[in-house]
């Protein structure tokens, strides 16, 4: 058939327009889906990184509340770091506010000479409870790392009823471990508080009378 | 659909603490656990899990001993065997594929990588 008009020929001029104004109404409302769609994925994640924060947490006080039973505080304060934020090498210092010492009451993979250097309270674990604020290496710009703080990641400073009772060195990460990540800082939030409480529980634990 | 057995294997507790609480995610996951490599040799014998989610460093018995004894006993050799454990060095990696692993993953677990490979394996 030859000439009917009736689709096999190009479009008249309104026609066009009308075919573009259907097309630009298309592109808005593919891009009004996109915005709802990234928003709805974006409020998802919130979710998402809130329970895998809690998850945890959750992971972390357990533990440490059948440490308080068990009578193993240190060990699973090292167990959460080991698990959850990612290092083996770990130390947990009491720390004496009256003369300002240091402690060790437990360690994991840190060699004796780290440990006494630690013990002193040279640099950033004496800073952190001084301040009563925890040091991360990577924030510190003022100091120069003393020798033993080279592979230091953190010294989380333990708080009860804001005083300092202890300082937790965390030295290297896992290989796997690029850095600290935003539920490390989190977790370590966490030990700051939690840990330490359980930290002075076990202190009376093991020595009632002294305490 | 019928629950798929589970089996976590790992001294620490709060590792089988985190994992239990990243399946709970998933309600057709009945959890199993075990504290070291002879339980879980004893456990998989007994429950026959689908899949087991083991550590490698552990008392009594290393997680790569017991993939490799698993392995071996045909009625735990099927069984895919999951390594979870800080060890990220290549020298583990291939020590835990040498045992007979089915996979290996390092600590801290991802929860997504971990639960799509349950997933891949358990056939959901």
């Amino acid at each position: 058939m030859i000439g009917t008009g009736n689709g096999s020929h190009p479009p008249a001029k309104g026609k066009s327009r009308a075919a573009s104004r259907n097309e630009s109404s298309a592109v808005v409302a593919q891009a009004q889906e996109l915005r709802r769609h990234t928003h709805q994925l974006s409020l998802r994640d919130q979710i998402e990184r809130n329970h895998f924060l809690l998850k945890r947490l959750n992971a972390a006080s357990v533990r440490l509340i059948q440490a308080l039973e068990d009578g193993d505080v240190y060990p699973a304060i090292g167990e959460i770091i080991a698990n959850l934020v990612g290092s083996e090498e770990v130390a947990i210092f009491h720390y004496d506010t009256s003369d300002q010492s240091f402690s060790l009451a437990w360690s994991w993979g840190i060699d004796e000479e780290t440990l006494q250097q630690f013990a002193t309270g040279a640099g950033l674990i004496g800073r952190a409870a001084r301040q009563g604020a925890t040091q991360f290496r990577d924030r510190v710009t003022d100091i120069p790392l003393r020798h033993h703080e080279q592979n230091l990641t953190a010294c989380v400073v333990l708080k009860s009823s804001g005083e300092v009772v202890g300082v937790i060195p965390i030295l290297g990460l896992l290989p796997q471990k690029n850095g600290l990540e935003w539920a490390d800082f989190e977790l370590l939030k966490f030990l700051e508080t939690y840990g330490a409480v359980a930290v002075q529980f076990q202190r009376l634990r093991d020595n009632p009378v002294a305490q | 659909m019928a629950s798929k057995k589970i089996l976590l294997v790992d001294d620490s507790c709060t590792a089988r603490l985190v994992n239990r609480m990243i399946f709970s995610q998933k309600s057709n996951y009945v959890l199993l656990s075990a504290s070291d490599g002879k339980e879980a040799v004893d456990t998989a014998r007994r429950e026959k899990p689908d899949l087991i989610l083991m550590d490698i460093v552990m008392p009594r018995m290393t997680g790569l001993e017991a993939c490799r004894v698993l392995k071996k006993d045909s009625e735990t050799s099927r069984i895919p065997v999951i390594l979870l454990t800080t060890r990220g060095e290549e020298q583990y990696v291939q020590e835990g594929y040498a045992s007979g692993c089915s996979d290996y993953l390092t600590k801290p677990v991802n929860d997504t990588e971990l639960l799509d490979l349950l997933q891949a394996y358990l056939g959901e």
